[in-house]
């Protein structure tokens, strides 16, 4: 099997060809963060988040980036993490006031990891007035806050290529892309099979298990 | 400015649930899916599900295993035990069968039989059991006595549950409801290869080439197993779909063949005669791994597609195709479900398909392999564990003396030599009194099993009857007595999935009410009928279990851990167990090959009868519906009945989409919505047979398979009228 041998924060370590940045660097217990990429799910490379510095022109997404023989990779330099913190800014900036992940089971991705990188409130808050891309709620099951997504793509590949259900894509084109059921029918009256994956691969508020809607859930120790 | 701590500023709004997340299982169907629910402590009800990377499912779930948890926390949940009222006397059904006008559909009428029993102490209600029981073993003898365990059960309740029949009640009519799904194709594998097992795992067809999904649905009845078919499909596996009503997954097939009911073993010994007639044999594996390949080779002689075509109706062209395929590929599995058991030549069907996949070499090696989709997530497991009239633990004949010796000597006591009855022969001898009292835990046959007004003379005919259930069933009707048993989210114990994964579920709820482990009250019930059955714990009844089996023999709770084990399994401490077995050898030795002559169904349409009725499942509903009708968001997604009508039939009979008709077989009438659908074939109709006031097995025929016994789900003659509108 070809190999690739190169260093990342340091340590040198030898990969088949072809393994990715971030794969190598889990391998070895380095966790870059990431939004759009799920360890079970092809990379699109969407979000940026996981970028890091490889002595490049530009960061490069570690996420689809292959690791080369000599590569010297930086994981968290002061420049690669001023870059996250600005696109978690950009990202949050027409983030809607409440997240019904974070409020039900506390593990809305994009706001812990604005919290990890010092970002303590919504930068622009006048983002998400008005919330030009509305709500959809005629899923039995599924609630869907089309001003909480963040175009990562996680639910389209979950419902494509985990479930291969073939309902989700996107619609819309600039600040009202927007991802959509069948060709753009209400979700509960689309061909979904509702199978849940897209809410469970959803880093954000935008898709949510309904059934929690006005319930925290708190662990025994937490409560 | 907004603050990034949602929790603390929406905290007035929301109402704060403490939870545990425990790692269990899906309670529903076969694939096994691995599932972390998190529970409502206070409450007492799951709030969530999140799927495990299980060996099935890596993750995914479906729409029952995520969101129809909530039945286990319905208010009609079993509290106490029940005993009938005097004046409920002559038994019969307790709630009426038709939905009334205005009266939503739905499962039993919970408030309309409820009066007709009083609340008892669970030492009264035991004592009634073990004395009725007790009565009748000494009136009428042991075989007067029947029972039946349910599929959804753990391996240790399944075993229990026949030791006590077997070693208590002193008979070994035991059955459960194998016999509706799959009797046919165990029939035909056991005489085959000596074991009913899959030879190897669902996810094992990422590494086959050509895949033959034949009377199944698997995106409707094992979703999380259909979405590793279509990897595979999306990666280059090329699948044969075969069906007469086309499943979703047809969209990801090379070809699909739409074949008449009923006609499947036409189909398959074409394609033994073309992979004959070209030589697509593997000569070697015929050689070595097999007997009766002459037979075979004799019995298709005739069958040249031209007259299979006549008689099963796909084009002799696609019949070429599809044996070329499965001829010419390195590696092909066999996936099958009820379309194929569910006959009364069901056994014939299976045994075509094992003919198939021996004489092309496809057992035994990755990507190959029999695999016949088990239907209930503990199907496998209870018929491993003994639930079977005919056979012990582990597939151990009851007619052999050695065996018979072995279990009085490990049961202490005399045994049965007499293979017992089979369900539908449990219920026919119930209606003519040779069986009087029967003890029923987690079965509804009043819905589940054919013809249904057969079914209610035979339960209202008995002495005694005994229901362990969760729910007042349509089967609690006719029971004397009621137990109140746990939820699969209430208990422990291990299930062994369509696979051979041996996992284990662990309770994420509190029993309500009174309501108490099944496998407690059938230790009770033997004591109480004086058989001492004591165990510490479920893990204890496992190692009895296992120790009497080989395949399960190195197993215990300890060993499957969060994971489970595929069995065989050498040493779970190394391995994971086998996902593909029988490489080298079957368990009979050489794997008999067995001929088959076409055989209309028992019943033809006629002119008054003229349509053919197939009956299955939708995607969120569960067998009858006990469970997923109780579930919000199951029923909210599939509340209401209906038969699905090919538009050119339709058109004939002048039936419109969503109009009310009324369908009647020979055995009764039921009247639902019509839904038009091009899945159907002219002339054949479909009916799920989830719902009780349009209950699809008042329809259908109770005439059985001569080897499985299984009954004919899938074809019965009908008719289809427009129904009067509803005053
Ligand atoms: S809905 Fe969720 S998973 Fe889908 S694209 Fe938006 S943020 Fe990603
Ligand atoms: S596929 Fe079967 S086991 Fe898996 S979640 Fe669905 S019903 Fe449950
Ligand atoms: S995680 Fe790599 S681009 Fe989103």
């Amino acid at each position: 099997m070809d190999t690739v041998t190169l260093q990342i924060d340091g340590h040198t370590l030898t990969v088949p060809a072809g393994t990715t940045i971030w794969d190598a660097a889990a391998s070895i217990g380095i966790t870059i963060p990431a939004l759009c990429h799920d360890p079970r799910m092809a990379p699109v490379g969407v979000c940026r988040l996981c970028a890091v510095d490889i002595g490049a022109r530009t960061l490069v997404a570690a996420c689809v980036r292959a690791c080369e023989d000599d590569m010297e990779v930086h994981t968290s330099t002061e420049q690669v993490v001023d870059d996250r913190r600005t696109l978690l800014e950009l990202l949050l900036a027409d983030y809607p006031e409440d997240s019904r992940r974070e409020a039900a089971t506390g593990d809305d991705e994009l706001l812990a990891l604005a919290r990890a990188h010092g970002i303590e409130a919504i930068p622009y808050p006048d983002g998400a007035i008005g919330q030009p891309r509305g709500e959809d709620h005629s899923s039995a099951v599924i609630a869907v806050d089309h001003q909480a997504c963040i175009l990562c793509d996680r639910c389209i590949r979950g419902c494509n290529a985990l479930q291969h259900n073939d309902v989700l894509t996107r619609t819309g084109k600039g600040h009202t892309t927007r991802i959509a059921f069948d060709l753009d029918t209400p979700m509960g009256e689309s061909t979904c099979v509702a199978c849940g994956e897209c809410a469970a691969v959803c880093p954000t508020g935008a898709l949510t298990n309904r059934a929690l809607a006005g319930l925290q859930l708190m662990t025994e120790e937490q409560s | 400015m907004k603050q990034l701590d949602a929790q603390a500023s929406d905290e007035t709004s929301r109402q704060r649930v403490a939870t545990r997340a425990v790692d269990t299982l899906c309670p529903y169907c076969g694939v096994g899916c691995a599932v972390t629910y998190v529970a409502d402590v206070d409450h007492n009800r799951i709030v969530h599900a999140i799927g495990r990377d299980g060996a099935a499912n890596a993750g995914r779930l479906c729409v029952k295993g995520r969101y129809g948890h909530d039945y286990a926390s319905h208010p009609q949940r079993l509290t106490r035990p029940l005993i009938r009222l005097q004046n409920a006397y002559p038994k019969g059904q307790l709630s009426p069968m038709e939905q009334r006008p205005g009266k939503p559909g739905g499962p039993v009428e919970h408030d309309a039989v409820l009066p007709h029993f009083r609340e008892a102490s669970w030492d009264e209600a035991l004592q009634v059991v073990a004395d009725r029981l007790l009565g009748i073993r000494e009136s009428h003898g042991s075989d007067a006595l029947a029972g039946f365990g349910s599929a959804k059960g753990s391996n240790e309740e399944a075993y229990l549950f026949q030791k006590l029949v077997r070693a208590v009640l002193g008979t070994n009519n035991v059955d459960h409801c194998t016999r509706l799904c799959h009797a046919s194709s165990v029939a035909a594998l056991l005489e085959s290869m000596g074991s009913a097992a899959v030879t190897n795992v669902v996810r094992d067809v990422a590494r086959a080439d050509v895949a033959i999904l034949t009377g199944c649905n698997p995106t409707e009845n094992h979703p999380v197993a259909a979405t590793f078919i279509k990897d595979a499909a999306a990666a280059g596996t090329r699948l044969i779909v075969i069906n007469s009503r086309r499943p979703q997954i047809a969209d990801y097939a090379a070809l699909y063949l739409p074949i008449r009911p009923g006609t499947d073993v036409a189909l398959y010994n074409a394609m033994l005669h073309v992979i004959i007639r070209d030589d697509l044999l593997d000569h070697a594996f015929i050689r070595e791994r097999t007997e009766g390949f002459e037979a075979v080779a004799e019995a298709v002689r005739e069958v040249t597609p031209a007259a299979a075509e006549r008689i099963c109706g796909v084009p002799a062209a696609d019949i070429e195709q599809a044996a070329r395929m499965l001829g010419e590929a390195n590696a092909a599995m066999f996936f099958w479900g009820m379309g194929i058991s569910q006959h009364t030549r069901g056994t014939d069907n299976a045994r075509c398909l094992i003919s198939l996949a021996m004489v092309t070499g496809n057992v035994g090696r990755p990507g190959t392999g029999l695999h016949p989709l088990r239907g209930q997530n503990n199907v496998q497991g209870a018929s491993d564990a003994g639930l079977i009239p005919m056979v012990y633990p582990d597939y151990q004949r009851v007619d052999d003396p050695a065996v018979q010796e072995r279990f009085e000597r490990d049961w202490g006591v005399p045994l049965s030599p007499r293979p017992g009855l089979t369900v539908t022969e449990i219920i026919s001898a119930a209606r003519d009194g040779d069986v009087r009292g029967m003890y029923i835990l987690g079965e509804n046959p009043f819905i589940s099993d054919p013809d249904v007004n057969k079914v209610r003379e035979g339960l209202a005919n008995l002495d005694f009857l005994v229901v362990q259930d969760i729910f007042l069933t349509e089967t609690a009707e006719f029971a004397d007595v009621i137990l109140p048993a746990s939820s699969f989210m209430e208990k422990a114990g291990s299930y062994t999935n369509t696979d051979r994964r041996v996992q284990l579920g662990a309770p994420v709820l509190q029993p309500p009410g009174e309501a108490r482990q099944d496998w407690e009250l059938i230790c009770e019930i033997a004591q109480r009928m004086g058989y001492p059955m004591a165990y510490d714990s479920v893990a204890d009844v496992f190692d009895e279990f296992a120790a009497c089996t080989e395949s399960y023999a190195s197993l215990s709770h300890a060993a499957l851990g969060l994971r489970g084990r595929w069995y065989p399994c050498s040493n779970p401490e190394t391995s994971d167990g086998e996902p593909i077995v029988f490489g080298d050898a079957f368990p009979r030795g050489p794997a008999m090959l067995v001929a088959t002559r076409f055989t209309p169904a028992d019943e033809q349409p006629d002119g008054d009868f003229p349509l053919v009725l197939s009956t299955g499942r939708v995607l969120e509903h569960w067998h009858t519906g006990t469970m997923t009708r109780r579930s919000a968001a199951l029923d909210t997604l599939a509340p209401d009945a209906s038969v699905e009508l090919n538009p050119t039939d339709a058109r004939k009979l002048g039936i419109s989409d969503g109009q009310q008709v009324r369908v009647t077989s020979r055995r009764g009438t039921i009247t639902l919505m019509a839904e038009l659908s091009e899945a159907v074939l002219p002339g054949t109709v479909f009916i799920p047979m989830h719902f009780r006031e349009a209950c699809a097995n008042l329809l259908t025929n109770p005439a059985v398979d001569p080897w499985g016994k299984i009954p004919g789900f899938k074809f019965c003659a009908v008719r289809v009228e427009a129904a009067r509108e509803a005053a």
